[in-house]
């Protein structure tokens, strides 16, 4: 199912988190966002910057249905986000993916085929396509174990992939990879784009949104503090890094 | 994709998972080795030996199964958790039923598979010994799953509010003891009064009677303990109960 070009992929609207720990005499409450209202246009390719606990990882998981907000509304595709139809078009990368370690990549990447619906010939011939797209081909007798961080990534991408989503959520993707491992992650993403995927991802690398994004969302504290698009901090001077630490240091909300 | 398709990949996988897990292989090695060293006990007991070897190795099978798939039921979705693959099945089109289906559905093959291979390994010794299967022995097998199949589920749901994958297996080895007990527990009712009562009551209807299932006993020629279809219902029950209120737990679970 396609998307029509008015269709907002993903809206987020006045949606607010607390994370509630229980302790011995009552609950502590820690808001990790607050009355996010942010939009995802069909075809570009959004970020997402803050620093440690802004709540980048809360936005992805609430989107893939991992968490549920205590207040406003999530659609992805019109839909809410834990509405399987949703999640048939949405390929999700965590951070630091973790694979069952005796598993390897083909036989991973079946399992997760068949969970997003492809079966038989047709989900093995995309499972071959995507191990030669991630570069993993050389490494598809190995089991997870044996794996590299860096190996890990391409395999976390690869099972994002895997059902050929038309949103990819990708949390901090090139986190901890050696520069030509970014690259390769990097080309991967703009090449996705370019056939009509929709990408939201988040980052702590200033200079990777800078590169790869067309508009970036700004989070200070669990709210959304600007959103800045290309034209904009190519224009600045000092780019996105000097929007981005202006924007934190006067808590610009 | 239907629930059923996608509780099919879910048990498959959790299937291979265990019979992949180093942790099964020791079960079944040790196993094993005890079977056969229940050898010694069977050439003491003399005229007996048969007897013995049958006993003590159904036994031997009982409990060894009963404490991998006490782990395996604790750990299979804290594991999950804790190392974070659930994100990966979760953000997929994956209703949360069918998972928790799947993965009970896994461990329930798992421990049949344990069994069967355990029961091999029997057979092969009172075959060595010159003895044949006894009449009783299939069914005795099958009705060990059974309980096995009660324990797991019961262990699926305590997993969700213990703290601990040990204090898990703690609670439901508690359940599994007290489960051999409820005809006692019912007879005691019968002549108490008071919180000795109720707290004997408790045992007797919200544990489940293991005991009806201890085919075991059929080789000493005892009476089956209920007509099959009571047997089948109840199995259902205590499968199908703890199942509905793990799901109750588990259905707005936030990772």
């Amino acid at each position: 199912m396609m998307t029509s070009p008015q269709e907002k992929v993903i809206s987020f609207s006045e949606v607010t988190k607390i994370y509630r720990r229980p302790g011995l005499l009552k609950k502590t409450e820690t808001p990790a966002l607050r009355g996010l209202s942010l939009e995802l246009e069909r075809g570009e390719i959004a970020g997402l910057l803050g620093l440690n606990g802004a709540g980048k990882t809360t936005i992805m998981k609430l989107l893939t249905g991992l968490l549920f907000p205590d207040a406003g509304d999530i659609s992805v595709f019109g839909l809410p986000p834990s509405d399987v139809a949703s999640k048939k078009r949405i390929g999700f990368l965590p951070e630091l993916p973790y694979f069952y370690p005796y598993a390897t990549a083909p036989e991973a990447l079946m399992f997760y085929a068949g969970l997003s619906g492809l079966s038989g010939a047709a989900a093995r011939k995309r499972v071959d396509a995507v191990i030669e797209k991630v570069g993993l081909k050389t490494h598809a007798a190995k089991k997870a174990a044996e794996f590299s961080k860096g190996m890990m990534q391409r395999l976390g991408v690869a099972q994002a992939i895997v059902h050929d989503p038309e949103l990819l959520i990708l949390d901090e993707p090139v986190s901890g990879l050696d520069p030509l491992a970014i690259h390769e992650i990097r080309e991967l993403i703009s090449q996705l784009n370019d056939e009509g995927k929709t990408v939201f991802l988040s980052s702590h690398s200033i200079s990777e949104l800078e590169k790869i994004t067309d508009r970036v969302f700004i989070m200070v504290q669990g709210r959304l503090a600007k959103t800045v698009a290309r034209a904009e901090w190519e224009s600045t001077r000092g780019g996105l890094e000097e929007i981005f630490v202006q924007t934190v240091k006067t808590g610009n909300v | 994709m239907t629930y059923l398709t996608t509780t099919w990949n879910i048990a498959l996988h959790s299937l291979r998972e265990n019979y992949k897990h180093r942790f099964f292989g020791l079960f079944v090695i040790f196993a094993g080795i005890l079977i056969y060293v229940s050898l010694l006990a069977g050439v003491m007991a003399v005229d007996e030996e048969a007897r013995v070897l049958t006993d003590l190795g159904l036994a031997l099978m009982e409990l060894i199964t009963l404490a991998y798939a006490l782990l395996a039921a604790a750990a299979a979705i804290t594991n999950e958790i804790k190392t974070k693959t659930i994100y990966l099945i979760f953000s997929r089109p994956v209703p949360r039923p069918a998972y928790l289906a799947g993965k009970a559905a896994g461990l329930y093959a798992a421990s049949a598979l344990m069994l069967g291979v355990m029961g091999l390994i029997h057979l092969s010794l009172l075959y060595s010994r010159g003895f044949t299967m006894p009449p009783f022995y299939l069914k005795a097998v099958f009705f060990i799953w059974c309980k096995l199949l009660m324990i797991i589920s019961v262990a699926l749901f305590v997993s969700f509010f213990a703290t601990s994958t040990v204090s898990t297996v703690a609670i439901t080895g508690i359940f599994w003891t007290l489960g051999h007990f409820t005809s006692e527990a019912k007879f005691l009712v019968a002549r108490s009064s008071g919180a000795a009562a109720a707290a004997l009551k408790a045992v007797a209807y919200f544990i489940p009677n293991f005991q009806l299932f201890n085919v075991r006993d059929l080789g000493a020629g005892a009476p089956a303990a209920a007509s099959p279809g009571f047997l089948a219902g109840y199995l259902l029950l205590w499968m199908v109960v703890p199942y509905l209120f793990s799901l109750l737990l588990f259905r707005k679970k936030e990772f």
